[in-house]
């Protein structure tokens, strides 16, 4: 399986009456895209907003950001399968991407009607909460867009989705007439010299058992949501989309999914540390404590039966999350899988200055930390305001979200941090 | 300038003498003792031991008060830059002196360095306000132990930025977020290339075991016990009149169920980070099923029980401080003849 991926740096977006690229300049025209998303019946109100790196904007309420790919050789659609799109297995031929663009999904629409999972991403675009979003470097063509009431909620979600993917196809599609700065191949020849061969454990969240619904939206696999059994997938795969959509985390969006830094990384050092064999997304948020080891153990025979020696363990965030994550890592290792566990911390109020893992066991030899930015550690307890909203003038807020505060803040920092993919390199150390 | 240094010693390595010299009271001496003048040698002129105080270990850990006047006045005798205070290697009272020594040092806004093998007592007790270095089991390894605490001594007077615990060797006070030179994803990767190749590599997050905790030996006879009940299912005063958090709690709770057949929804409630609280605010003996413990006890079944409940939001608490609460929760329980304790799941 080879994949090309070219990619077309956009250095400037301005808004005009077309949509073209030029010479990195990308055109875009507001209308016309607001005008092509009210095309769907589902859809109430629709608006193109554009926020620039270092302006002094903040988005919110945000859902998704999406980077506009388009495949242009080889099967299927980018981000198959997610809201009705055609699920033809992607990751062969050629994808083109348009690098430094963000298409963000700026909706009131909550995940499912469940409660307690509420939509509290904003990206700044500057300050402290700009300097560790990885968002606030792109130039964000925003959709602010508001289905109609009396859907269904996850008709709802997959609308305002869906609406996100039009204008980003719309986008992506400007890349025909121009030229790439560099094509990527991206193909896991066997090693000449037999290496350790690694996979990547990639554990997603599905919403199924808390909002009830196997149609739930979240990060979907070939637009599956629902508690599954885990896939192994090929990483040209993931470069086309097969999982993609967010979760209710800052780090977990489309765009991270699709801009993995662990994969490049895991492409990079194949055939010089290792052999990457393929990444097996793992559900997580099961119910029963005999899924929680269940789970684990299927996972870990999976890895095992790919030949894995070793594993890189990621997951989004939660807390019955957690504890299926450790127990894949504890599964792995027992059948002599070498595991490396990458999450933030959890040292919030703790007098005693240690991390907190819900699990502690012997297996988790090999952690490494993303830090956190809970409690201040990382950033100021209040973040500044700024000059203009994109999204909802007004958000909840209060310790019991019961007061409306201005959007434009000061705010109080974000509740949670997650960078699961290693953006960043904020890392907790004992002193 | 000479950096001035106060050394702290037991009997033992001042020379006075073993278990028969532990009842000496402090006594504050002019210039360097024994491994002092080793310290004192390996700073190279920077730093001179000013003075040295020695006090039997018996007497520092049972007249703690009376040791800790009586080196307070000495050091605003001496007016050290910096305190140095064993080490102490594996003697737990000893250990423990230094870490006293050092603690009353630091809150009068000297600096302190103690040094003592790291599962010494006053390791655990003490590492949050002093710098404890680590040093080996034995005296065996004295010279290296010196050579630590003369370079640190030194560095902490001169105010040097101190790095993080396992490049400096000390016993980590807290835990910072800070940067690191590469980003995390490229981190990950070299230690996963290092650890399915066989290579070392260091874990950036230490992991704490719980305890293997012996089970107590069963209740003989039921009928006779005192049960208390434990949750950690956060069980609040229905309005939360404490303002306890929903994780991680700094404290346990004890209210009186002196009288109640069971929990009512209207009085309690479920506050607690890591499950849906609706069920638990509704029927409260859930989790700690109180009306099922009375009708054990008119039963007779049971005893009794306790006349107070325990509680805390369990979800996110560390090892070292639930094993912390723990063992308050069982002193409290002890001291009330309590023979035996139900602990809920969530």
């Amino acid at each position: 399986m080879r994949l090309d991926l070219a990619t077309y740096p956009v250095s400037d977006v301005r808004l005009g009456s077309a949509n073209r690229l030029s010479g990195g300049v990308l055109e875009i025209d507001p209308d016309a895209l607001a005008a092509e998303v009210l095309d769907d019946p589902r859809i109430a109100s629709a608006r193109i907003e554009l926020a620039r790196p270092g302006e002094s904007a903040r988005i919110w309420p945000v859902r998704d950001v999406i980077e506009p790919r388009i495949k242009v050789e080889g099967p299927g659609v980018v981000y198959p399968g997610i809201c009705d799109r055609p699920m033809t297995l992607v990751g062969s031929g050629r994808t083109n991407r348009l690098s430094g663009v963000g298409v963000v999904e700026v909706s009131e629409v909550q995940w499912h009607d469940a409660g307690h999972d509420w939509v509290w991403l904003f990206i700044d675009m500057l300050g402290p909460w700009g300097d560790l979003n990885p968002y606030s470097g792109l130039f964000n063509v925003c959709v602010v867009v508001e289905p109609h009431d009396d859907l269904d909620v996850d008709v709802k979600n997959k609308a305002v989705h869906n609406a996100c993917l039009t204008v980003s196809d719309q986008l992506a599609s400007t890349t025909a007439s121009a030229e790439p700065s560099e094509i990527a191949v991206h193909e896991l020849k066997t090693p000449s010299t037999p290496l350790p061969k690694v996979v990547h454990i990639q554990c997603v969240h599905s919403s199924q058992a808390t909002s009830g619904s196997p149609t739930t939206f979240c990060t979907s696999i070939y637009g599956a949501t629902h508690l599954e059994l885990p896939r192994a997938l090929h990483p040209n795969e993931i470069l086309d989309g097969a999982m993609t959509g967010p979760y209710r985390t800052a780090f977990a969006t489309s765009w991270t999914l699709a801009n993995n830094p662990l994969l490049r990384h895991l492409y990079d050092r194949h055939g010089v540390d290792f052999e990457f064999v393929g990444v097996i997304p793992m559900r997580t948020e099961w119910t029963r404590q005999d899924e929680k080891d269940w789970i684990g153990q299927e996972t870990a025979r999976l890895a095992y039966m790919l030949g894995a020696d070793g594993a890189l363990v990621t997951w989004d965030a939660g807390g019955n999350e957690q504890v299926e994550v450790i127990r894949v890592v504890r599964a792995c290792e027992r059948m002599g899988i070498k595991t490396v566990f990458m999450t933030h911390e959890d040292i919030t109020g703790s007098s005693e200055g240690v991390s907190s893992l819900l699990e502690p066991v012997r297996e988790l030899d090999a952690l490494v930390s993303t830090g956190t930015i809970g409690g201040s550690y990382s950033m100021p307890a209040e973040l500044p305001g700024v000059d203009r909203v994109i999204g909802s003038q007004q958000k909840l807020g209060g310790r019991l979200r019961d007061e409306l505060v201005p959007t434009s803040g000061p705010l109080p920092a974000l509740p949670m941090y997650d960078d699961h993919y290693g953006f960043n390199n904020l890392v907790g150390r004992d002193y | 300038m000479t950096i001035r240094v106060v050394h702290y010693l037991n009997q033992f390595f001042a020379g006075r003498g073993g278990d028969e010299a532990a009842g000496m009271p402090l006594e504050a001496i002019e210039g360097p003792v024994r491994s002092g003048a080793l310290i004192q040698n390996l700073m190279g002129g920077q730093g001179e031991i000013v003075g040295t105080l020695v006090c039997g270990d018996n007497y520092a850990n049972e007249e703690t008060e009376a040791t800790l006047e009586a080196a307070g006045e000495a050091l605003d005798r001496f007016r050290p830059d910096v305190v140095i205070a064993g080490p102490a290697f594996n003697a737990g009272r000893y250990g423990l002196a230094c870490g006293e020594i050092g603690s009353l040092a630091e809150s009068r806004g000297i600096k302190a360095v103690a040094a003592m093998h790291e599962e010494n007592p006053g390791a655990a007790q003490h590492r949050r306000r002093v710098y404890i270095l680590k040093t080996g089991e034995s005296p065996v390894g004295m010279n290296e132990a010196a050579a630590k605490i003369a370079a640190f001594a030194l560095k902490l007077a001169r105010g040097d930025e101190i790095g993080p615990a396992d490049e400096e060797g000390y016993v980590a006070r807290t835990r910072k977020i800070v940067r690191a030179a590469k980003p995390g994803a490229q981190r990950a990767i070299d230690m996963l290339a290092a650890k399915v190749n066989g290579n070392p590599f260091n874990t950036e997050i230490p992991v704490i075991l719980p305890d293997r905790v012996e089970p107590a030996a069963p209740i003989a006879d039921m009928s006779t016990a005192t049960i208390a009940l434990v949750t950690t299912g956060g069980l609040i005063p229905r309005g939360n009149p404490e303002r306890q958090t929903a994780g991680n709690p700094e404290q346990y709770y004890t209210y009186s169920i002196e009288g109640m057949t069971e929990l009512d929804g209207s009085d309690w409630e479920a506050f607690h980070g890591g499950y849906f609280n609706g069920t638990a605010s509704d029927n409260p003996n859930y989790i700690l099923p109180l009306q099922q413990l009375r009708t054990l006890e008119d039963q007779g079944v049971v005893g009794g029980i306790y006349p107070s409940l325990f509680t805390m939001p369990g979800v996110g608490t560390s090892v070292p401080k639930a094993r912390r609460l723990g063992a308050r929760m069982a002193d409290e329980m002890l001291e009330h003849d309590v023979d035996g304790a139900l602990l809920v799941a969530t």
